[in-house]
């Protein structure tokens, strides 16, 4: 009994990282989908890709391996597959989150505010 | 399929009038009396096309051709057999003189433009129904004449001709719908959906089976116009110009009536129908049909709706032929088509001239209308009594016959609601007739003496009144009429299976 | 030969680089320029299709690094049905947009909208042949950053309202997307699609639920993407506010390129065996089915035609997802024949519907009284698109909802066949009083023939003409559908 208790915490410390990513992927998505603040979805995204790139990262991740530099003296190597693809991602969220910033930009020029339910009181004002 | 030129007539006959409606198309900007002469033409050239294909069918049996290519996986074919030219001869011929009718009819309605394109895209949707020989071809041009029938029926356009296309539209599409649903069935059971004697898509009574039966019902019972699905037609065929109800009555029905005997004898087969016992839910369909159609027609006293709810009850024979799955009785049910095609486009042809010359399209209002216009309403009372089934007239013949074969399939109940169903008609005719000829005094200046005999109306709306009301009279006085003897072969044809 | 199809992402994507400076030095017309390519576009994957008859399907490995290691480019039927689809639908729109822009971007903006244009049509071409997670995963956010700016781009507060829900949610999908990448990858240490789909028969006895959730985020990610319902919440204000040949774009061509990949995803990858196994094709099913209905109610209530038309587009993605979910060939050929078939429908009635807009400006269902008058070729088409929509034999979308009746007869399951036939029926009820309302009801102004640009009439009249062959001869193309069906589950 106590024994499983050690294993399941064990388990959990041991995927750590996992756990994290899955959390702030979570707390990202919660973010974009129920805060009517602009900026603050977009910070949501953005949580929720990082938490991605964590995840994605961690995979590749060997426990005591050293970074993939060709050596002679090292052993074992950490997997750079992740690593190369995530900078891929991560050029792409910014993109994506310079794209978006300058939509709330477009917006608040518009309807003087970033509040989403606002702007679509405003919205239906002006039709 | 060879190539030899008499296997092609289906295929003109079919597409001529569909081809047709783009030289006219630029015709009808320039001249609209070369519009008309052009669209007689066209009708006129369809019904030889139709007429001289007859020596072929006498001699091969079948004439046809198919193209695969087209649609697949099912392909466009053409195959005309007796009852498919039957029902095309009459269609072409009716047509024909709708057209002719309409030159001068729709000069009042105006907005000719548009109705002769759609007469003749309808006329060749009607003439492939009858001569596909499949059943997804059939559905093509099915949808193809029901859908060009939408722009003839609103033609008007006025709130209630809306109203009534709104309601034709929706029903055709499930019409149409329910057709698709049983043809795809069909498919995915038989392989194919061919319509050949003695091929029958169904072997096992299955529920698929059945399904595929009540969705046929349903797609040609809607055009049919057979109860519970009846309701657009009678506010349908009252708003359409006259030429297009009597087509609509006389013509358009009768494609549902013949999907159904392809249905019945070529997809199942009389005997999986008999033994399957689904030839009662056609004879309890036909009886409240014909009830519910002429008891409602006694009570409407617009002529043309009185004469639409008038088709209900007569498809409800037909159905009843089409049920009883005897010899003699399909036998009536066919003639039946034939002569219901020619009795009420005479009435909508003789109703059209009563409205165009006098604007009345009240009954009560039709006094003395018989010395206004003789002539037409004397081809309306030969057509009315040929309804009632007063002998000689080609009415009788079919009721006649309807009546033996109820007879010969055990159910006399049949006979008495035909007697009562007569009874009926003659209420709802025979107050027109009276009226006009006695209800009221002889107005001596208005029929202005025999030499103004047939000059009540433009030769060109009375020729096409006085051939169909004289057909009547030589089909009912003539019992070895072609008609009634190719009734008997197709009818022999259909129920032996082969 | 075999490089044509990476050729074409390629030059698409340095035109969407070049216009901008072409325009800055000379103010070309960037738009015949812009022509051209995508005529040079068409052209190549016409090619390839030859190309695939003749020497049969291939995979194409940019830089000759094969897999494990390097990408893969699956050519093979679906991608060539697709690239033909996008290249196509993109050209003819092209055609329009060279009239109808200067309406509706700014002015001096025409020359970005194009290298919007290319952007996207670049990563559809990317997303239709990739064969690897990842790569589906970097266009997927071009196609997403170009689609969200191509609905910005409309100086209109409502457009950048619309495309902001669009982006986020879209992003919201890649996330996903990303995040069942990186469990799958986790399991098999495979981006291949191929590979993976060797490995995950016995992936799946170890780790069930990594798998299970992987797939979950793959239909929910690309759902949301392809609008699937109830995740279609941002598809009706961004393709009703966009500019009409983004409508047309993003309607026709982006929502389907997303389905390719779930097909892709749940056939090449997890394959039909396992994905039978779990009660997904039915949840699929099941969503499909009442996406079909509530787009179509939901656009019956509409008074706006382009939204109308968005709604609808919400039911139609859903007959493709039916198709897929069914399980079967037939089904499956049903589907791919409608992605075709609803792209040359759909761009066909959003760029009619811009016509009116741009004629006459009207935007109210009810206030097209008549139009067919004014405007008759437009509204001739606009008829052969809706009588396609409705499913009326002799036009292509009749032929696309036989093959999905037959593909759930196939799957044994009469239901669906049902469900089409009644959608069919709603779709009429919304399609046809427009037809009606434009031909029929008030007595007749006085006719005249549409008076508008060539480039803005022909690309309709051309849809409309597709439409109506595909309809009548649509042989050739359900064999094509029927090989692509095969490629998925043969």
């Amino acid at each position: 009994m106590f024994e499983t208790l050690i294993n399941i915490l064990s388990a959990l410390v041991s995927n750590m990282h996992y756990l994290t990513a899955m959390l702030l992927f979570l707390i990202g998505f919660h973010t974009m989908l129920t805060h009517s603040n602009l900026i603050k979805k977009i910070i949501g995204m953005n949580i929720m890709e990082t938490s991605v790139f964590l995840f994605f990262i961690s995979i590749g991740y060997v426990h005591n391996a050293s970074a993939p530099i060709l050596d002679d003296r090292v052993a074992a190597y950490v997997n750079p597959l992740p690593s190369a693809l995530i900078l891929t991602g991560i050029v792409v969220a910014v993109s994506l989150t310079a794209f978006s910033l300058a939509m709330v930009v477009m917006l608040y020029k518009h309807y003087g505010t970033i509040c989403s339910d606002q702007i679509m009181r405003l919205r239906e004002e002006e039709q | 399929m060879n190539g030899e030129f008499y296997n092609y007539l289906p295929l003109w006959a079919t597409l001529l009038p569909v081809l047709a409606t783009i030289p006219l198309f630029f015709i009808e900007r320039r001249s609209p009396m070369f519009r008309d002469f052009f669209a007689i033409a066209v009708s006129g050239l369809t019904f030889l096309t139709v007429a001289i294909m007859y020596p072929y069918i006498a001699a091969h049996g079948t004439i046809g051709v198919s193209y695969p290519q087209v649609f697949p996986p099912f392909g466009i074919s053409f195959q005309v057999d007796l009852l498919g030219y039957l029902l095309a001869l009459i269609a072409s011929a009716v047509w024909f003189l709708a057209t002719l009718y309409s030159r001068v009819y729709m000069q009042h309605e105006g907005g000719g433009n548009r109705f002769y394109p759609f007469l003749l895209l309808s006329l060749g949707g009607c003439i492939g129904v009858f001569t596909a020989s499949d059943f997804f071809s059939l559905f093509v041009f099915f949808e193809l004449m029901s859908l060009s029938a939408y722009v003839l029926v609103v033609h008007e356009e006025t709130e209630a001709a809306m109203a009534a296309g709104y309601k034709y539209l929706i029903l055709t599409l499930i019409g149409g719908l329910a057709l698709f649903f049983g043809i795809v069935i069909a498919y995915e059971l038989a392989g194919n959906v061919d319509i050949r004697p003695g091929h029958f898509l169904f072997t096992e009574h299955t529920r698929l089976a059945f399904v595929a039966f009540l969705s046929f019902l349903v797609g040609f019972g809607m055009k049919m116009g057979i109860f519970p699905m009846h309701v657009w037609l009678p506010d349908a065929h009252p708003v359409a110009p006259s030429p297009a109800s009597a087509l609509l009555s006389g013509i358009m029905l009768k494609t549902g009536a013949y999907g159904l005997l392809r249905v019945v004898f070529n997809i199942y087969g009389a005997d999986f129908i008999q033994e399957a016992g689904w030839h009662i839910i056609l004879l309890v369909l036909a009886t409240i049909t014909i009830f519910l159609g002429s008891a409602v027609a006694i009570a409407q006293p617009d002529i043309k709706r009185r004469l639409a709810y008038s088709s209900i009850g007569q498809m409800g024979y037909i159905l009843l032929g089409i049920g009883l799955l005897t010899v003699t009785g399909l036998q009536g049910g066919i003639f039946h088509i034939f002569s219901h095609a020619v009795m009420k486009s005479t009435l909508f042809f003789a109703a059209g001239a009563i409205i165009y010359k006098t604007g009345k399209r009240r009954v009560a209002e039709m006094k003395g209308i018989g010395y206004q216009l003789p002539v037409t309403l004397a081809c309306f009372s030969i057509a009315s009594f040929a309804m009632i089934g007063i002998p000689p007239l080609n009415g009788f013949i079919s009721k006649l016959l309807l009546s033996m074969g109820s007879l010969d399939a055990g159910m006399p109940f049949f006979v008495v609601l035909l007697i009562v169903s007569s009874l009926m008609n003659g209420i709802y005719y025979l107050p027109i007739v009276i009226n006009a000829y006695f209800g009221a005094k002889p107005d001596e200046e208005k029929m202005g003496g025999w030499r103004r005999l047939f000059t009540e109306l433009k030769p060109s709306m009375l020729i096409p009144i006085c051939l169909l009301a004289l057909a009547c009279l030589i089909f009912g006085l003539f019992p070895g009429n072609f008609p009634l003897k190719w009734a008997e072969i197709i009818a022999t044809m259909l129920i032996g299976g082969g | 030969m075999t490089h044509l199809p990476i050729i074409v992402v390629a030059l698409y994507l340095a035109t969407a680089f070049a216009l901008p400076l072409l325009g800055r030095v000379k103010k070309l017309h960037t738009g015949y320029f812009s022509l051209c390519i995508a005529t040079a576009g068409l052209v190549m994957s016409l090619l390839t299709l030859f190309y695939v008859a003749r020497e049969g399907t291939f995979s194409y490995f940019p830089g000759d690094w094969p897999p494990p290691v390097g990408i893969e480019l699956s050519v093979d039927w679906v991608t060539v049905l697709m690239h033909l689809t996008i290249n196509l639908i993109g050209l003819l729109v092209l055609f329009y947009c060279i009239e109808d822009l200067s309406s509706e971007v700014r002015p001096g903006h025409e020359t970005w909208y194009y290298t919007l244009f290319f952007l996207l049509m670049a990563s559809l071409n990317a997303l239709a042949m990739a064969f690897d997670m990842f790569t589906v995963f970097v266009f997927t956010e071009i196609c997403t950053l170009a689609a969200c700016a191509l609905v910005a781009i409309k100086p209109k507060a409502l457009c950048v309202e619309a495309a902001f829900k669009y982006l986020i949610l879209s992003t919201l999908g890649s996330g996903m997307l990303l995040l069942g990448t990186s469990l799958v990858y986790m399991v098999t240490g495979h981006l291949n699609m191929g590979l993976i789909g060797q490995l995950l028969p016995q992936a799946i006895d170890l780790y069930p639920l990594n798998i299970l959730i992987a797939l979950g985020l793959f239909i929910i990610g690309l759902g949301i993407k392809s609008a699937l319902f109830p995740l279609h919440t941002w598809l009706p204000d961004a393709h009703s506010s966009a500019p009409t040949p983004s409508s047309a774009l993003l309607s026709g061509l982006v929502v389907k390129l997303f389905i390719i990949v779930v097909g892709r995803i749940i056939f090449q990858v997890f394959g039909s065996e396992l994905f039978l196994m779990i009660p997904i094709p039915e949840v699929i099913l099941l969503f499909a089915t009442f996406g079909i209905f509530a787009g179509s109610l939901m656009a019956i209530a509409q008074t706006d035609i382009k939204r109308m038309l968005a709604y609808s587009s919400v039911a139609q993605v859903c007959y493709i997802y039916m198709g897929m979910a069914l399980v079967s060939q037939t089904g499956i050929q049903g589907g791919l024949l409608h992605v075709f078939n609803h792209a040359v429908m759909k761009s066909l009635l959003f760029l009619a519907a811009g016509a009116f807009i741009y004629k006459t400006g009207i935007r109210k269902i009810e206030d097209l009284v008549g139009i067919g008058y004014r405007m008759p070729l437009t509204m001739a088409a606009f008829s052969v698109g809706a009588l396609s929509m409705v499913g009326i034999p002799g036009f292509s979308g009749f032929i696309s909802k036989l093959t999905l009746a037959f593909g759930a007869l196939e799957a044994e399951s009469p239901f669906f066949v049902v469900v089409i036939i009644i959608s069919s029926l709603l779709n009429a009820v919304y399609y046809l009083p427009i037809v009606l309302r434009g031909f029929f009801g008030r007595p007749a102004t006085e006719f005249q023939w549409d008076k508008l640009p060539l480039l803005i009439i022909a690309p309709v009249l051309a849809l409309a003409v597709i439409n109506i062959f595909f309809g009548i001869f649509p042989g050739s193309l359900q064999e094509l559908a029927r090989l692509a069906a095969e490629t998925w589950l043969p």
